[in-house]
């Protein structure tokens, strides 16, 4: 067995070394917030957490710091949770891209976040710009937030975050929304961006949140525990279908899930659609078995 | 509200005390990421993938802690979720966690896929030929360590299973192998049936 060892791409230590305490840290204190139910609707930070370590992230990678961006459109809003992926504004003959000189720096604005990524890039090279857009469907609390950035280059600490109040609904409180990037002149650097957009209808999302936070569409719904039957009911009024499930990371079909079964969690599938966690027993922490909360003595 | 800061254990403003559940889960996750980051590293070459695999692996336990066998078969159970998460990730499902976004980026930024030469390349090339099945079998005795006991019930099937999947595995391996015309590994592999099917 010696040789497929020595074909083992990383070590369980190399692998270890590659994050940080924190990282590790953070993902399981996001984890254990999951529970929530009823309380779901406070896991604010969240957005708020995602933005402040973009900006972090080029520490980790050598250097850098940096953007965040784009797109000027929109989610329904709180109030969205009926909306499909249609609720982006399209504007055909518009460039994709807005380009303003303001002083010393370029203000870009993406105008058109279903225009291929070729429209983008052209425009930035047009505009002397080595940077490239690319955006893939998210669910609707987090269209027009930033999936993914790299930079590199000489210039880049130098792009920065243009953001607005009140343009997009980010994963459950965050309502200060990156809308557009600001390039210095003459930025000499490389970046790559991607951004969340609206999904097409049926089209799968390939960012997402839980599918409870404000904007989504089983935001309200108190679903953790209860069977599926019931989920199914809750969800049907909401004109929400469930094609496919998860057991212990076990995709199954619909066909697959007895209606008697227990929900646990619930993410964005694509446009009116969810993927829900399943098992055949109430999980400890949301069963009968649990225990009433008791106010706490803080209030 | 969750604050971390560097090196520090994990602190959460608990009026009500213990919370028995999260702190069983706190020495799950302590016990296990480093394992589990490495077993799905070593299974892709896409970080972003791998970061969302993790959490949705450990999410998984989270919400079925109660399902999560104690002591070391805890991380047998966590690679069989593991494994068939990355199966529906292999399958062209994309699911970018929001709660993984911290992982993802710093794995991004550190992790950078093994490079083989001569003949040890050739060998990746033959292994990596094989089935994903095959490809698992050997992995989890030869990249995990694990013996056939674990492998088994990291794998769900019997021992005796598990003994005929593994020889097949080494088998095919060595077929590869002779394909891509480099040295098979040389196995003292003993199985007496289960050739025929």
């Amino acid at each position: 067995m010696n040789q497929i060892q020595r074909i083992a791409p990383i070590s369980d230590a190399d692998a270890a070394r590659l994050v940080s305490d924190t990282a590790l840290a953070d993902l399981a204190g996001q984890i254990t917030m999951t529970p929530a139910g009823p309380a779901t609707a406070k896991r604010a930070p969240r957005a708020r957490r995602r933005r402040w370590w973009l900006a972090g992230i080029p520490a980790a990678a050598a250097a850098a710091a940096l953007i965040a961006a784009v797109v000027v459109a929109h989610t329904g809003g709180p109030g969205g949770a009926g909306s499909t992926g249609g609720t982006v504004q399209l504007r055909p003959d518009a460039h994709a891209l807005a380009f303003t000189r303001v002083g010393r720096y370029i203000d870009v604005i993406v105008r058109d976040p279903l225009a291929d990524e070729a429209s983008y890039n052209a425009e930035f090279k047009a505009h002397g710009l080595d940077i490239t857009l690319s955006l893939v469907p998210a669910s609707p609390s987090l269209v027009g937030t930033v999936v993914e950035i790299s930079t590199s280059g000489p210039d880049e600490n130098s792009i920065t975050t243009i953001t607005a109040k009140g343009r997009c609904w980010t994963g459950g409180g965050g309502s200060e929304c990156p809308v557009g990037l600001r390039v210095p002149v003459g930025f000499r650097g490389q970046a790559s961006l991607v951004f969340g957009r609206a999904a097409r209808p049926g089209e799968q999302y390939e960012s997402t949140t839980s599918a409870s936070a404000p904007g989504e569409v089983m935001h309200g719904l108190n679903y953790v525990g209860k069977r599926v039957s019931t989920v199914l009911a809750m969800l049907a009024r909401r004109h929400v279908t469930v094609p496919t499930y998860r057991d212990d990371g076990r995709a199954l079909t619909p066909r697959q899930v007895p209606g008697t079964w227990y929900v646990y969690d619930a993410v964005p599938w694509a446009p009116q659609q969810v993927l829900l966690f399943v098992g055949p027993v109430p999980s400890h922490a949301y069963g009968a078995a649990r225990p009433a909360p008791s106010p706490s003595p803080s209030g | 509200m969750l604050r971390v800061s560097k090196g520090a254990t994990l602190r959460y403003p608990q009026p009500g005390g213990p919370d028995e559940r999260r702190h069983r889960f706190e020495e799950l996750y302590a016990a296990n990421c480093g394992p589990i980051l490495g077993y799905v590293l070593r299974r892709t070459d896409n970080p972003d993938d791998a970061a969302d695999v993790i959490a949705e692996t450990f999410l998984t336990a989270w919400r079925r802690l109660d399902a999560v066998p104690p002591g070391d078969e805890a991380r047998l159970w966590l690679y069989g979720v593991a494994r068939r998460v990355l199966a529906n990730y292999r399958r062209g499902e994309r699911r970018r966690a929001v709660l993984a976004d911290r992982l993802r980026a710093e794995l991004s930024a550190g992790y950078r896929p093994a490079q083989y030469t001569g003949e040890l390349a050739e060998f990746a090339a033959a292994f990596r030929s094989l089935a994903e099945a095959d490809r698992e079998v050997l992995a989890l005795v030869g990249w995990e360590g694990l013996d056939r006991g674990q492998a088994a019930a990291a794998l769900g099937c019997s021992r005796n299973a598990l003994r005929i999947r593994l020889h097949r595995a080494r088998r095919r391996l060595a077929d590869a192998c002779a394909r891509h015309q480099v040295t098979s590994p040389s196995e003292p592999v003993s199985v007496t049936n289960g050739e025929s099917a």
